[in-house]
């Protein structure tokens, strides 16, 4: 075999491709990123926000974005697409095609002269063509990389030759006009396939009045109207007459779970939700809102949703209508807006409600471009196009070295892709094990000046941001006033402070004038912070010897009409900041050792991929199990919902485990005590062999969950009645009773969705379908009844659903106030349940009953104390984050997955054990961990040992000390302290303060200003 | 009005109520215009079932309209479901023209052939005309005159009617069709022509592929060559009698023309021959259209089965829907379509006409006489006469 080439190149720049680039480059390789469009950013930029809990989408990702633009092992190749692939894992030389920019990116300062003056306006995409652009644009302003492009179809210069006037303003000279397309190719080991979806398009279809009515809108057009960077700045308006809407409705499963108006069989998943988040914000702008979501199944199968979902039933008043709406008619006789008629649910009559917006939630499906693609390379996809994946190997396509995340693998909401991106990255790193820091580049940052006792000699540096600035404050006014303030020693200014030509001259005057302080008075710190600290490195002085002053956001941007007053307001920020960087430190990063193996609890399906996903890039792996085997759950089943043997497919993991000389497992486990924090754990167990203490890094948590066995329905009173996984283990022993059987009938969400346990759980739906297609194709002629409340079967699932559909299954919704009623008989069981459509009752007599019973978490509240991580109210294990880190804690250093986060089938399970695995790579990969130099510190003669400050830490950072002088006092571990100050400010004593924001230097601020 | 929803039937259908679905006359209520499959997410074809129900009915306790209809067609070789025979049938069109040369000077020479050999198009002709109304025939002659179409008439399965594909008797459906289609045949025809009714065409356009009835004829709507006719220029339609008077027209989408079979082709065909007769801005559509338009409450054997107040009380949609187009008149090219509508007009007073493509075409040429024009209003009794 050739070389193996340590690269990955990863196709489109969504939150998928960012997940998995940043992993990739943050743990030994170089990852080329290419993306369609002129910016990353994908679906997830044009959020408004996120479900279940509402965040801001733009919000968290823009770090992200940031991140991914900054990284030196991450390149960018925009306006991009792939063309062809040859070769094979480990070498891969891949054609691209890169359309022109016509904006030089080394030369653009992202200023916006250039777009300002352009005299052609289109459609603007990323608004879904409800507002404007100009032909040369950045797509929206948080874009990465922020370079401008022009749009060739538009631009007269282009076009006609004529105008030219971008290339007139641009004070940089980055127009080009004669730049070119280009096709160039690019030798990787690996590919992550991370393109995403497409929107279904409702176009044409005469049913939903969509076409020429603005008030019949998409759920991506939607989002947009609520946005506050959107077309109407998050102020909702009926686009036909700009009046605020009264009543909004939302159609859901359009384009969706059809296969008449479209070619859908598949459920979107992720539909119901955002629906109901729509509907939710729509009622937070408005509270007198009429919010209306008409549905077949409410799908609300992920962590939160369902309370979500009862929320926005009990909480916000919006009305979920069970009805498949047949047509929208706009602008009836009498009133504005759109009739709907529908059968309400209850009665079963026909009702009629005009509504002043309806939003059409449509679905997800692959583009037939990309779909042709695939098939040119060689990339088998599925009935819907999605690219084919098996359950025990969730992210690789059907050609090797090629691996897959996000809704190409099928419709999915973002922590699903963020965890497959993980799991992408995991399995194309593990492919290139031999060539990791092969290709990657560091950074060499010369040695630290020595500053102690020298005087300060302050550098201030004004911004002029283009115009941003100096188009209302009188930037040179401001540098003059900065030169006569102490220990000043140089000022300037700059059009662009961040330019890359600007940077090279700081680092030159920093070393030239010997200045030891640095203050930049420009925009924001949040996103520019990094870049000047990096100078300061650059030139050799300790990165927290500078300031950012904000005199863009907080100055020109919000007092624009007040330029005189605005010009004073950036005098005294500058004027504060001087006073505070004249008593500024140098910070020391506290580095310590990061110790190279992990600890995985829990020996099921998710912790035998974990410890496999690291134990295969050569890391040692100790693996405890509380039972005497591996496989956890996984013994019980019988196949996987794409008709897999699970047996098969555990043995071959178990087999992997057993034999694999980096992992260490342990049986009959028990932990006893855990020390330690990220890079340095130590967990005391009781094995059935021994007692002894694991030392590891890293340590991720897979302990599982476990089957409910309910006390109604009969369960235990007789041998009919039974579970879903005593359901499996019948099929896989005993098919001769199965066999016999003339009736059987399933109950879903027995113990799901119910006070007590007000979660879904998820993979039921599934599994009962799965197990009643197996009993038809045992015996055709058995009558087979699925008494449930909403049909959960999520993406390509919905398939299994058609399919019982046609093999004759019949499916009775009931109602949670109404529950089936089970009563034993001679011969069998009686069932007898109320007919949803004609609301008659229906008396059953069944030979079998299944329990679709929910999943209920491991006691796991030892564990969280002994990590310091914490379970949620189900008593399943709370992630980081719900949608950007579902793998991680808050807490360093410990990762989580499989059902110990959240009930899941075994693909899921799999792809987040090793998404869990990929967060410990990149962190084991660095060897050492700096500690930030902005951390907390106490100072041990004030501190009365209250521990207040242990108490409200989120990150576990005081503790009291437990031997030496300070024994019994608080002191901070500087390795898990995010310097968020919390401690600070709750400290009664005084005796805690916060390095760089020191009470002296906050004061000589206050008293200057 | 014996409510039942689709959705109630279907459900009845999955959980094996057969016995309550014989018995419920729903059945026969149902247009089966299919507006429901249309835009089912999994195109159930309920007016599939509904046929399946229907024919578990006994054969005589089908509604006796239907049930007289179809049995009427089978009586003699016209396929008339009037029970007009093929003397008759000739007599009545050799009259009618003999009438219309002689009164109309200008169309002396007109033609009305009948079995006429190799004769490119086989025209199909609804009873109604010979039968009730035999002046309404003389419009359409003309416009097949002027575009120097090759046709004929056939005295064997002239019947443009299929009562027995209403009754659910596949038996009765398939010998009034291969009826037709063999005369089509013999006399060495390549396009079956279907006037302008829905039922029918769907009836032929169906049952040739129901049944399989082997033919090379092209079986095609007359409202297509119409279009295709202008499109050529051998039609030469024009707007400006109405450019003063702006007369409002409107359309019904005959569900058997346009959702059932020929799809929005169809309906675009049909509103263009439409706007050119009338001017594009007196033409105004309904909403829904094309379709996913509305059902008259006509089809489906409904004319017949005896459930008038039922009938009349399911057209209100479809009579709200024209009011809402403040049209004045409605193109029907559809025979029940026609009936049902015209019905409307009456028992809601809503003032509307509704006519026949083939009238407005003769109107908008100049080609229409007075005595053509039953179901113009007093505003078009004197518009654009002739001569």
């Amino acid at each position: 075999m050739s070389k193996v080439i340590g690269s990955v190149l990863i196709t489109g720049g969504g939150i998928g491709g960012i997940q998995a680039a940043l992993d990739l480059a943050n743990s030994g390789y170089y990852v080329y990123m290419v993306e369609k469009t002129p910016s990353i950013g994908g679906v997830m930029s044009q959020l408004d926000k996120t479900f279940p809990t509402n965040d801001c989408s733009m919000c968290i990702m823009s770090p992200k974005l940031v991140e991914v633009g900054r990284h030196i092992n991450i390149k960018l190749v925009t306006l991009a697409e792939i063309q062809d692939v040859q070769g094979e894992k480990g070498n891969f030389k891949v054609k691209i095609f890169q359309q022109a920019r016509y904006v030089d990116m080394d030369k653009c300062i992202a200023c916006g002269v250039c777009s300002e003056k352009c005299p052609i306006k289109v459609d603007d995409l990323y608004n879904k063509s409800l507002a404007k652009r100009k032909a040369i644009y950045v797509p929206y302003p948080q874009s990465v990389p922020l370079k401008f492009s022009i749009d060739p179809r538009y631009c007269l210069k282009l076009t006609k030759g004529k105008c030219g006037l971008c290339e007139k303003v641009c004070p940089s000279g980055a127009i080009n006009y004669d730049d070119k397309d280009k096709t160039f190719s690019i030798n990787v080991g690996s590919i992550i396939l991370a393109s995403g979806f497409s929107a279904y398009d409702p176009s044409g279809k005469l049913n939903y009045a969509y076409d020429n009515n603005p008030d019949v809108v998409t759920s991506i057009e939607f989002e947009r109207l609520l946005s506050a960077s959107g077309p109407n700045k998050g102020h909702i308006i009926r686009i036909s007459d700009y009046n605020e809407p009264k009543k909004i409705a939302w159609l859901q499963c359009v384009g969706s779970r059809d296969t008449n108006t479209c070619e859908n069989s598949h459920c979107s998943s992720v539909c119901c939700m955002y629906a109901i988040k729509q509907a939710i914000i729509a009622k937070e702008h408005d509270p007198g809102l009429e919010c209306a979501i008409f549905y077949m199944d409410m799908r609300t199968h992920g962590k939160g949703f369902e309370n979500c979902y009862n929320e926005a039933k009990d909480k916000y008043g919006i009305k979920f209508i069970r009805c498949k709406v047949h047509s929208v008619i706009p602008n009836g006789t009498a009133e504005k807006g759109q009739l709907i008629n529908y059968i309400h649910e209850e009665s079963g009559q026909y009702q009629s409600d005009i509504f002043d917006i309806v939003v059409l939630s449509v679905g997800m499906e692959i583009s037939e471009g990309e779909k042709k693609f695939a098939k040119k390379i060689g990339i088998e996809l599925t009935l819907n196009g999605f690219c084919k994946t098996e359950t025990f190997n969730p992210v690789a396509t059907t050609k090797k070295g090629i691996f897959v995340c996000g809704a190409f693998q099928g419709p999915k909401d973002i922590p699903q892709t963020v965890i497959e991106a993980g799991s992408a990255a995991l399995c194309a790193g593990v492919s290139l094990v031999e060539g990791r820091n092969t290709l990657n580049k560091t950074v060499i940052i010369p040695e630290e000046k020595n500053i102690s006792g020298d005087r300060p000699r302050i550098g201030v540096f004004v911004c002029h941001c283009g115009i941003n600035i100096g188009n209302v404050i009188d930037v040179p006014a401001v540098r003059d006033f900065a030169s006569d303030l102490p220990f000043v020693e140089h000022v300037a200014d700059n059009i662009y402070s961040c330019s890359q030509d600007t940077q090279d001259t700081i680092t030159n005057l920093i070393k030239e004038k010997n200045l030891n302080r640095v203050i930049v008075a420009a925009c924001t710190p949040r996103t520019h912070d990094p870049l000047f600290q990096e100078t300061l490195l650059n030139a050799g002085l300790n990165k927290y010897l500078f300031e950012m002053v904000n005199i863009r956001n907080h100055g020109s941007w919000v007092h624009k009409n007040y330029p005189e007053a605005a010009t004073q307001k950036a005098k005294d920020l500058v004027r504060m900041a001087v006073a505070k960087v004249a008593q500024l430190l140098p910070l020391k990063e506290a580095r310590l050792n990061i110790n190279q193996s992990a600890l995985v609890i829990g020996g099921g399906i998710s912790g035998m991929a974990a410890a496999k996903g690291l134990a295969d890039q050569g890391y040692k792996v100790n693996l405890i199990e509380h039972e005497s085997k591996l496989g956890g759950t996984a013994n019980h089943l019988y196949q996987t919902a794409k008709g897999e043997s699970v047996e098969k497919g555990l043995l071959k993991m178990i087999h992997d485990t057993k034999n694999h000389e980096n992992i260490h497992t342990y049986f009959n486990a028990e932990i006893k005590q855990v020390n330690g924090f990220v890079g340095n754990f130590e967990t005391k167990i009781v094995s059935d062999r021994s007692s002894e203490t694991i030392s590891s890094g890293v340590t991720i948590i897979a302990t599982g969950a476990s089957e409910l066995k309910p006390e109604e329905y009969l369960y235990g009173k007789s041998p009919n009645i039974i579970t879903s996984l005593e359901l499996d283990r019948k099929l896989k022993e005993d098919k001769d009773t199965l066999n016999k059987i003339n009736c059987a009938v399933f109950i879903q969400c027995v113990g799901s969705r119910e006070p007590e346990r007000p979660y879904c759980s998820r993979i039921c739906c599934t599994h009962s379908i799965a197990g009643a297609l197996h009993l038809k194709k045992l015996n055709p002629h058995m009558n087979i009844f699925i008494l449930y409340r909403d049909i959960r079967t999520y993406g390509e699932k919905e398939i299994l659903y058609q399919q019982a559909r046609e093999k004759g299954v019949i499916f009775i919704r009931y109602n949670v106030d109404n529950k089936p009623k089970v009563t034993k008989v001679q011969n069998g069981l009686k069932i007898e349940v109320t007919d949803h459509i004609l609301q008659t009752p229906v008396t059953i007599k069944a030979d079998l009953l299944t329990l679709a019973t929910s999943i209920v978490p491991a006691k796991n509240e030892q564990l969280s104390q002994f990590f310091k991580i914490p379970v949620n109210d189900d008593g399943f294990f709370a992630e980081a984050h719900v949608k950007l880190a579902p793998s991680d804690f808050a807490t360093d250093g410990v990762f989580l997955c499989g059902l110990a986060h959240y009930p899941k089938p075994i693909d899921e399970s799999i792809a987040q054990a090793q998404a869990a695995a990929s967060s410990a790579t990149r962190l084991l990969v660095q060897k050492t961990i700096n500690t930030s130099g902005t951390v907390a510190i106490v100072n041990p003669s004030f501190c009365s040992s209250c521990g207040v400050c242990i108490s409200v830490c989120p990150f576990n950072a005081p503790a009291f000390a437990e031997e030496g002088q300070n024994s019994g006092k608080s002191e901070i571990n500087p390795v898990l302290c995010k310097g968020c100050g919390v401690c600070v400010a709750s400290c009664r004593s005084g005796a805690l303060h916060l390095k760089g924001f020191e009470e002296s230097q906050i004061m000589a601020m206050i008293e200057c200003a | 009005m014996e409510c039942i929803d689709p959705r109630k039937f279907i459900r009845m259908v999955v959980l094996g109520l057969d016995k309550e679905i014989v018995g419920h006359p729903w059945v026969w209520i149902c247009s089966m215009c299919t507006r429901c499959t249309y835009v089912c997410p999994m195109e159930i074809n309920i007016s599939a079932i509904i046929y399946e129900a229907r024919n578990l009915w006994p054969r005589k306790e089908r509604p006796k309209g239907i049930l007289g209809s179809c049995d009427m067609a089978l009586r003699n070789q016209s396929g008339s479901a009037m029970g007009t025979s093929e003397e008759d049938f000739e007599w009545v069109v050799n009259d009618v023209l003999e009438e219309v040369q002689e009164n109309q000077p200008e169309w002396k020479n007109l033609k009305a052939p009948i079995n006429k050999k190799g004769a490119h198009f086989f025209l199909s002709q609804n009873s109604r005309e010979p039968g009730i109304e035999p002046e309404e025939m003389a419009p359409l002659w003309k416009i097949l005159d002027i575009v120097q179409a090759d046709w004929t008439y056939s005295t064997v399965g002239w019947g443009g009617e299929n009562y027995c594909m209403f009754l659910a008797d596949d038996e009765s459906w398939k010998h009034v069709t291969s009826n037709t289609i063999l005369s089509a045949m013999n006399l060495g025809c390549k396009v079956y022509l279907n006037t302008e009714c829905g039922h029918s065409t769907f009836s032929v356009w169906m049952g040739q592929k129901r049944f399989g009835i082997e033919t090379d004829l092209e079986i095609e709507p007359i409202v297509k060559y119409y279009a295709k006719w202008i499109r050529q220029g051998k039609l030469k339609v024009n707007s400006d009698w109405n450019k003063d008077l702006k007369i409002k027209f409107t359309v019904q989408d005959p569900c058997n023309l346009i959702r059932k079979s020929f799809g929005d082709s169809l309906a675009d065909d049909l509103r263009f021959v439409i706007k050119k007769c009338t001017g594009e801005d007196n033409f105004i559509d309904t909403f829904p259209n094309k379709s996913n338009n509305y059902c008259c409450g006509g089809g489906g054997g409904y004319l017949q089965s005896g459930y008038n107040e039922a009938r009349l009380k399911f057209g209100e949609i479809k009579n709200r829907q024209i009011l809402e187009t403040k049209a004045s008149y409605v193109i029907t090219p559809c025979h029940n379509c026609h009936d049902q509508i015209h019905k409307l007009s009456e028992h809601y007073n809503a003032g509307y006409h509704n006519i026949h493509l083939w009238t407005l075409i003769a109107l908008s040429l100049g080609i229409l006489n007075e005595n053509e024009r039953l179901y113009l209003g007093p505003d078009l009794l004197e518009v654009n006469l002739p001569g």
